[in-house]
């Protein structure tokens, strides 16, 4: 893909997957199962921006709060709008990661990984902490992709009408 | 280390192509070639290269050599020097203010406007020299494995620094997984031409 056209449909994409995320992890009971066999919670927390329009006329909501239901966030979706930045929370075997992700280009802002020892004990590789956080940070990375990768496979699939219905209905609900 | 914080930004790349033996080899000499140089004695406005991942201080990567297990670390630093607007005024008033005193008593009561473009070059230098520029370190990590490569930083300017000088180091080309490109990773090459006709979903609409 030409760099031009990937920067159209970057924002295109990325809004589609976290709109599609905030709905689909929701409907799962916030239970997603990865290709290992393993499973992954998924929580949109805190904070989630909605945005709308083209051009001169875009239009950008931030909802926050500590337990938000995001009501004012639902109404900018049932407006039209799509969302833009969210602040998720993983977890899996009891431990968290928690990442923003902005839609434009999928970066991985603030990403907090569970808490490691930073020092290593007497007897122990000295590189044993970086490379425990390296497999922590690739882990929370690989969660977002493998993710990514079943919004890919919904959203270009036969079933993508049916999804779009389910997801007018559970905006319905929430009115 | 800022990659040790408990929580810190990243940018995803890709390499794209083949990625030669020599350089997983002796990464070293490469790093070498493109190391930060120190600018606290000058009064350069900026310089950045690669410096160890364990010490920003050791751009000849002698206290810890960057290969650790699968991956390839160590860290781009840029050193800035900045002037505060409000430093700058100031010594550009002083500096007018005597131009004009000295062309008064010559009869003149004016400074041209390309003197005046002159004194804030002169001013501008003055204060570059004496300012210390500031250090940032943003930490890279490559998995030799995957050739995935990540940038301890999303701030635009950053990355496109980061990216010319990986590529003019290592005669490789990255690609910043943004949510186009690595949809085309994950659905390969034969699925590209659906992601360039996408268009957004009706969310509301529901279909």
């Amino acid at each position: 893909m030409d760099v031009n056209t990937a920067a159209l449909k970057d924002a295109i994409l990325g809004q589609d997957f976290l709109t599609w995320l905030w709905f689909r992890s929701e409907k799962n009971g916030w239970l997603f199962r990865m290709a290992d066999g393993g499973e992954v919670n998924v929580y949109l927390e805190q904070k989630v921006s909605v945005r709308g329009g083209e051009g001169d006329n875009v239009e950008t909501a931030v909802v926050s709060g500590p337990n938000a239901a995001f009501a004012e966030a639902r109404e900018g979706l049932k407006a039209g709008k799509r969302v833009d930045r969210a602040l998720l929370r993983l977890e899996q075997d009891g431990n968290t990661w928690m990442v923003q992700l902005k839609a434009d280009d999928l970066s991985l802002n603030a990403l907090r990984t569970p808490k490691i020892e930073t020092r290593a004990a007497e007897g122990e590789d000295p590189d044993g902490p970086i490379l425990e956080k390296l497999f922590l940070v690739e882990k929370g990375m690989g969660f977002v992709e493998e993710l990514y990768g079943q919004f890919l496979a919904a959203r270009l699939g036969p079933d993508w009408r049916a999804e779009l219905r389910a997801f007018a209905d559970w905006l319905g609900e929430k009115a | 280390m800022p990659l040790m914080s408990a929580s810190g930004s990243f940018t995803r790349y890709k390499i794209v192509g083949d990625v030669p033996d020599a350089v997983l080899r002796e990464p070293v000499d490469i790093l070498k070639h493109h190391a930060f140089q120190d600018i606290d004695a000058t009064a350069d406005e900026r310089s950045f290269g690669w410096v160890s991942f364990e010490d920003m201080l050791d751009n000849r990567f002698a206290s810890a050599p960057p290969q650790k297990a699968h991956y390839l670390l160590f860290a781009l630093r840029l050193d800035t020097r900045r002037i505060s607007p409000a430093v700058f005024k100031k010594h550009l008033r002083v500096a007018l203010d005597a131009e004009r005193q000295a062309g008064k008593e010559d009869g003149r009561n004016f400074v041209t406007k390309d003197r005046k473009t002159e004194l804030a070059e002169q001013v501008k230098l003055r204060l570059m020299a004496r300012s210390l520029p500031i250090p940032a370190v943003f930490d890279v990590v490559w998995n030799v494995d995957t050739h995935d490569v990540y940038l301890n930083s999303t701030n635009s300017k950053v990355q496109e620094l980061f990216e010319d000088l990986f590529t003019l180091t290592f005669e490789l080309h990255l690609e910043r997984m943004t949510p186009s490109f690595l949809a085309a990773r994950i659905l390969g090459e034969a699925r590209t031409k659906e992601l360039e006709d996408i268009e957004p979903s009706p969310f509301a609409a529901g279909a």
